[in-house]
Parts: structure tokens; C-alpha cells; sequence
């Protein structure tokens, strides 16, 4: 019985000897032939053909363009004239939100160049490094507002004039600079004055290009009404429409109109005027440069809405606040 | 000598196994190293091109501040390596072309977007559009909250320019919000949201094999474009920080060293399943079209769970993906927009109301 076991198993293990030996040597004739591994490979190769296609598409799209670019030998900043965005901008929980969808429409904007100014002694180190990686044309500026003349924590948001000393710097700079820069080009040019939290249309931008003196338009959500806006009856300005102090020589807001740059530096004086009664800041600026019937209508003798005067809420801080007394406030590293 | 032999048996059963194994493993990874390979340096030179089709400016140098050009690295390595795509596009500045050109490589981000009218809803969408219009491969799907598609919004999508799909549900009255209460029936845009979903799961039913990546974004949040080239290698569902929620800073994820989430950092319940605000995830379209059922809780749902309500039947903790560098960079904040005073217009209303703000 047990020479029989014995046997049996012998017989096993050679037989599956044998066998083992066999698929090895299939295996090994399979190497050496070529491999048909379709379903590993079929899902790589496709996306290899396509990234192929799309790279020929796209060398053919550059090829064309750069034909296309041949003729125009000039550099296009000559047929556009240049919009001189100033924007005053504050240290604040929302600033950088805001600055960031800010560029985002800039950048839609062919010949920009943004004047950001700081309210502050030092340029932040949020602000340098966000227009570093905007992909803007800009220019980073910084004044600080006096003491006396700042909303204190509490102050409603009327109550001081915001942004004076800023817009004044970027008129100042913007004044210098151009003095250094030679040819009738580098005097061309509009500039406008957008705070950090409107709305701006892309078509606004275009409308204020063609600014000989200064240009106007209505102002959505402004003035405690759905918008302000001039009146334009035969082309020209005639009066305006708004619901607050319609006395003032220039009722409208900041975000109303646009000065050309040659009036801005023909008028090396013109400024605006943080002594100015409350809502009379564009007026101060405006007098000295224009009457009512030199303005220019824009957005179709002004019956559309480019431009809004929207706010941010000031986000609530309550659980911030209460975590940062038992010092287990998020980390102030991380930038927001 | 029966020991010696036991080993010999054991070593001829062994060996030809062992052989066997490694001949197959070798025949099967040589071929596709060489794909990889390629694969990287045809993603390198698509991700180079974009750029020169963009018109350069010519920037000015000011007083020490010299703008320079975003150089954000091509992560090719992430594309080849699986079923993931290109993580970072590099940006520089160029002339308004309407939106990037559509490729056929990157995955669709369907972008969900209720809203409904409100003197400021023009310049949200408007703003918000702008955003957009710089993000390739987007579908924007806007859902009013209205009985019919308002003459505003369909004026505005056409204008962009932008790949959209527009549709509306009205929530009934009882469910809105009373007044001015914080206290709603059913969270705002919940109708609209599942309406996109349906929408979607209607669209892509035969073609679930095309890419995608759903994100629900709100009209007066604000994006950064990174947030978007982020999103866009979600797997399953992706997570980052969103700022200024949850009465904190920022609400984010808690990230273990292994690059997982394990918690939520937050004070407002932070244990509930998923403390995280509507713009701080993104789900691969996949797994919304594979789940017909996941949709967001109607009623009976407690302030701050609604993100809960659809994220528990798609996924579970472990399977969320961090991104903004493990979560620890905000890309997105979720502003709010004040309530414009309208106190002039008095009771009949002052200004011409044919014009539309």
C-alpha cells in the first residue's frame, strides 16, 4: 500500500513537472513574438493620438497667427489707446476677494493699466504679490491716509470721503510719468477711476476709449436708487437724474465718468478735494475741467446700465473672534 | 536524506512558478514605459502653446514693481501617470478673445448656478461671467429661480459668449424664505441645484464615458482661476478651504500627513458628515451619473447639512480628495453682496423702470 502511495505521488510531482516546464516554455516563445496587449494599451494610445491631434491643430493655429502678425510690424499698443484704471484699495477681511475678480475683468481689457494705491505707509505684501500674478499691466503705489480724515471702526461709510489722497497719487504718478515718457502716443490715453468692489461690464471699457474731454454715463445701484444716470436730450447733457442733492454741480459718482488723459495733464492742478461737503468729491475734480455741456454721453446717449455700484458685506467674525480670545484662532498664515 | 529531498521537491515546485511570474510582469510593463514617456512630452508642448496663440503685451516696468508672468508649473507627470488631467495652466496676459479655446483634452467643468432676480443680479452674473469667460472647457449651467426664463439672463448668457445651458423652476412660495428671516423652509436654490442635476443625468446618460467635473457656484461668490484648473483632476469628490463661512476666517478640511481627510476644521457642528460650504467641493460627473438617486435633501434639513444631505450618498470621509496644496491655500471666498439701498426710489419707484440694471 504504501510503495503504491509512493508511487502516485511520484507520478504527481512528475507530471506537474512537466507541465510547469511546458508553460514556461510557451511563456517564454511569447516573448519573443509580438505582443497583441491592446486592451492595456488601446485607452493610453488614444489619448496619445489625441494630445498628437491637438498639438497639430494648435502649431497650425500659431503658424497662422504669426502670418497673420507679419504685416502689423507696429506693436498693437499704438492703435488703442491706453485706459489708466486708478483704484484706492484698503487692507480688509474681503480685499484680496475683491481685488481677485477685479483683475479677472481687467483682463478682458486689451491696453489697461491698473493704478492700484494702497491706503497704507508700506505696500502689503498681499497686494505685490497678488498684481505680480495677475498678468495685468499695473502700476503698485501707496499712501497713507491721515489719521483725522479716516472712518474710525463704527463711522458709517458716508461719513469721511474714502480714497482722496489715493486718487490724487495716482493723478500725481500718473502725471510724472507720463512727462518722462516721450512721443504723441504716451499722451493719449482715458482715465478712470474704479473702486475695488463695483461692477464693471466689458463694454464700459470700450464705450470710455473714445473720451475726448470727459466722458459720462448712468451708475446702477447708486444714490439710494436703481441707478443715476445724466440726461441727454439732443447728444448733450442737459441735466441729471438722480434722487439725492441734484444741486451739485457734478451729481454723479465716481464710477460715472472718465477723463481723458490729456485733460488730466493739461490741468496739472486739478485734484480731487477731501474737504469737499459729502457727495461733492467728483464734483471737486470735475469743475475745473469741464462744464455740463462739454461732457460726452456714452452707453447709448446713457439709457443703459454699464456699470454698478455694488458693496460686500463685511463677513461675520463672530466664532473667529471667539476662538482668537482662547487663542485657538485659524492660522494667520494662511492668506485670504 | 528525506529532509534534502523534501527541500529539492519543494524548490522544483517553486521555481518554474517564480520564473513564470516575472517573464509575464516583464512583458507587460516595458511597453508601457515607453507610453508614459511620450505621453510627457506631447502634454509639455500642448500646455506651451496656448500662450503664444495669446497676444503679448508690452509691459511697462514701474518703481519697483515689475509685473511678472505667472510661471505655475505643467504637471504632465499627473496626466500620464492615470486616469487624472492636467492640474495647472499657465497663464500669462492677454487681449479679451472671447472665451479659451475649447480643447478636446481637458474635462468639461459644468459649472451649476442658481438665481434669482434681485435689483443686484445683473452685476452678480455679470462679474461672475467675467470670471468665467478666462476658464477653458467650461459649461455653465444657470437655473433661475422664476416661473419662465427672464428676458435679463437670457440677454446676458447670449452676450457672454460663454458655453451655456439655461434653464428655470420656480420654488413654490411656501418654501422661500419669509421676509427677512435667516430661517428658510428649504435652503435657497436647493430646487434649482437638483434640477441641474437631473438636467445633467438626462444629457449624459448614453455618453458617460466623456469628462467632467460639477461644481456648484454661487452668483456672489468670488473665484480665483486657479480654484478651476484645481478641480479639474477630481476623481471622486475633491475638497478645499472656502473663506469667510462659518462666522471663521476660513472653514477647511483637516488633512493627515498621508494626504487624506480625516475632519473638518470649523466651529459651526463640526462633526456634521460633511462641514463644508457649497463652494468648498467638486464631484467628478461620473459619480453623479453612476448615482441617480443622490440629489439634495428637500426638506427637513438643519442649517449647515445640506451639502451633507448629497455628499454622504456619493462618497464616504476617506475618499475626498485635498487639493489648494492640501488644503492649506484659499482660492475661493464666499463674499456676499450688500443689499443696495433703494430708499430714493419712494413708493412709486423714481427711475425709468424700462432700464435694466
Amino acid at each position: 500500500m504504501a510503495a503504491r502511495m509512493k508511487l502516485k505521488l511520484k507520478t504527481v510531482f512528475v507530471l506537474y513537472f512537466m507541465v510547469s516546464l511546458m508553460g514556461l516554455i510557451y511563456a517564454l516563445m511569447q516573448l519573443g513574438q509580438h505582443c497583441d496587449c491592446t486592451e492595456h494599451d488601446l485607452p493610453k494610445d488614444r489619448a496619445m493620438s489625441r494630445l498628437q491631434e491637438e498639438l497639430y491643430r494648435l502649431q497650425g493655429q500659431i503658424r497662422q497667427l504669426e502670418k497673420m502678425k507679419q504685416p502689423e510690424k507696429q506693436p498693437p499698443k499704438s492703435s488703442l489707446p491706453t485706459i489708466f484704471v486708478i483704484t484706492p484699495t484698503y487692507v480688509r477681511l474681503v480685499q484680496k476677494a475683491e481685488l481677485t475678480r477685479l483683475s479677472q475683468t481687467f483682463l478682458h481689457v486689451p491696453q489697461l493699466h491698473w493704478i492700484v494705491v494702497e491706503d497704507s505707509l508700506h505696500k502689503t505684501p498681499l497686494v505685490t504679490n497678488f498684481l505680480m500674478k495677475s498678468g495685468l499691466t499695473y502700476t503698485h503705489l501707496h499712501v497713507p491716509t491721515a489719521k483725522e480724515r479716516k472712518l474710525q471702526e463704527g463711522d458709517p461709510s458716508w461719513l469721511k470721503p474714502r480714497g482722496v489722497e489715493q486718487r490724487n497719487e495716482g493723478l500725481r504718478w500718473l502725471r510724472e510719468d507720463r512727462r518722462t515718457q516721450p512721443g504723441e502716443d504716451s499722451q493719449q490715453g482715458v482715465v478712470y477711476f474704479a473702486d475695488d468692489d463695483n461692477t464693471y461690464s466689458l463694454q464700459l471699457f470700450e464705450e470710455m476709449r473714445s473720451t475726448q474731454r470727459v466722458s459720462v454715463w448712468p451708475v446702477g445701484l447708486v444714490g439710494g436708487m436703481k441707478f443715476e444716470s445724466p440726461v441727454v436730450e439732443g447728444g448733450k447733457v442737459v441735466r441729471f437724474h438722480t434722487g439725492w442733492r441734484p444741486s451739485r454741480p457734478f451729481p454723479m459718482d465716481m464710477a460715472g465718468f472718465a477723463v481723458s488723459l490729456k485733460l488730466v495733464l493739461a490741468n496739472p492742478d486739478a485734484c480731487f478735494d477731501g474737504e469737499a461737503p459729502m457727495g461733492f468729491l467728483e464734483s471737486s475734480l470735475l469743475k475745473g475741467l469741464v462744464t455740463i455741456d462739454e461732457l460726452e454721453p456714452k452707453a447709448d446717449n446713457c439709457t443703459k446700465v454699464l456699470v454698478w455700484h455694488t458693496r460686500t458685506e463685511k463677513p461675520k467674525m463672530k466664532r473667529e473672534e471667539v476662538l482668537q480670545v482662547q487663542g485657538l484662532g485659524s492660522d494667520p498664515a494662511v492668506e485670504i | 536524506m528525506p529532509k534534502r529531498r523534501d527541500i529539492l521537491a519543494i524548490v522544483l515546485i517553486v521555481l518554474p512558478w517564480t520564473l513564470l511570474i516575472t517573464v509575464w510582469h516583464q512583458s507587460a510593463i516595458a511597453p508601457l514605459l515607453a507610453i508614459q514617456k511620450a505621453c510627457h512630452h506631447l502634454v509639455k508642448e500642448i500646455f506651451i502653446i496656448p500662450e503664444r496663440l495669446a497676444v503679448h503685451h508690452h509691459r511697462l516696468s514701474d518703481e519697483g514693481a515689475e509685473g511678472k508672468r505667472e510661471t505655475g508649473g505643467q504637471d504632465s507627470k499627473e496626466y500620464c501617470a492615470s486616469d487624472k488631467d492636467i492640474v495647472e495652466v499657465v497663464r500669462t496676459e492677454y487681449v479679451y478673445t472671447r472665451p479659451p479655446p475649447w480643447s478636446d483634452v481637458l474635462p468639461t467643468i459644468h459649472i451649476i448656478t442658481p438665481t434669482y432676480t434681485r435689483p443686484v443680479q445683473k452685476a452678480e452674473l455679470t462679474r461672475i461671467a467675467n470670471t468665467f469667460l478666462h476658464v477653458p472647457n467650461l459649461h455653465w449651467i444657470l437655473i433661475e429661480d422664476s416661473q419662465r426664463r427672464t428676458p435679463l439672463v437670457t440677454g446676458l448668457l447670449r452676450e457672454t459668449g460663454l458655453n451655456y445651458t439655461h434653464l428655470n423652476v420656480e420654488t413654490p412660495k411656501s418654501f422661500k424664505i419669509r421676509g427677512d428671516t435667516r430661517d428658510p423652509k428649504i435652503p435657497r436654490g436647493t430646487m434649482q441645484r437638483n434640477l441641474a442635476l437631473r438636467w445633467l443625468r438626462e444629457t449624459f446618460k448614453n455618453n458617460s464615458s466623456q469628462p467632467g467635473i460639477v461644481y456648484f457656484a454661487d452668483d456672489d461668490n468670488s473665484y480665483s482661476l486657479e480654484l478651476f484648473e484645481e478641480m479639474r483632476s477630481t476623481r471622486k469628490v475633491s475638497v478645499w478651504p472656502v473663506a469667510f463661512v462659518g462666522g471663521l476666517r476660513y472653514e477647511s478640511p483637516k488633512v493627515n500627513a498621508a494626504g487624506k481627510v480625516y475632519g473638518w476644521k470649523a466651529v459651526f457642528d463640526p462633526h456634521r458628515p460633511f462641514a463644508i460650504d457649497m463652494a468648498g467641493f467638486a464631484i467628478n460627473l461620473k459619480l453623479i451619473l453612476s448615482k441617480p438617486q443622490a440629489y439634495f435633501k428637500l426638506r427637513g434639513v438643519k442649517g449647515g447639512y445640506q451639502e451633507s444631505s448629497l455628499l454622504r450618498e456619493l462618497v464616504t470621509l476617506s475618499d475626498l480628495e485635498p487639493k489648494a496644496a492640501n488644503c492649506t491655500k484659499i482660492l475661493v471666498w464666499h463674499t456676499r453682496t450688500e443689499k443696495p439701498i433703494l430708499v430714493n426710489e419712494g413708493k412709486k419707484g423714481f427711475t425709468d423702470p424700462n432700464m435694466e440694471i
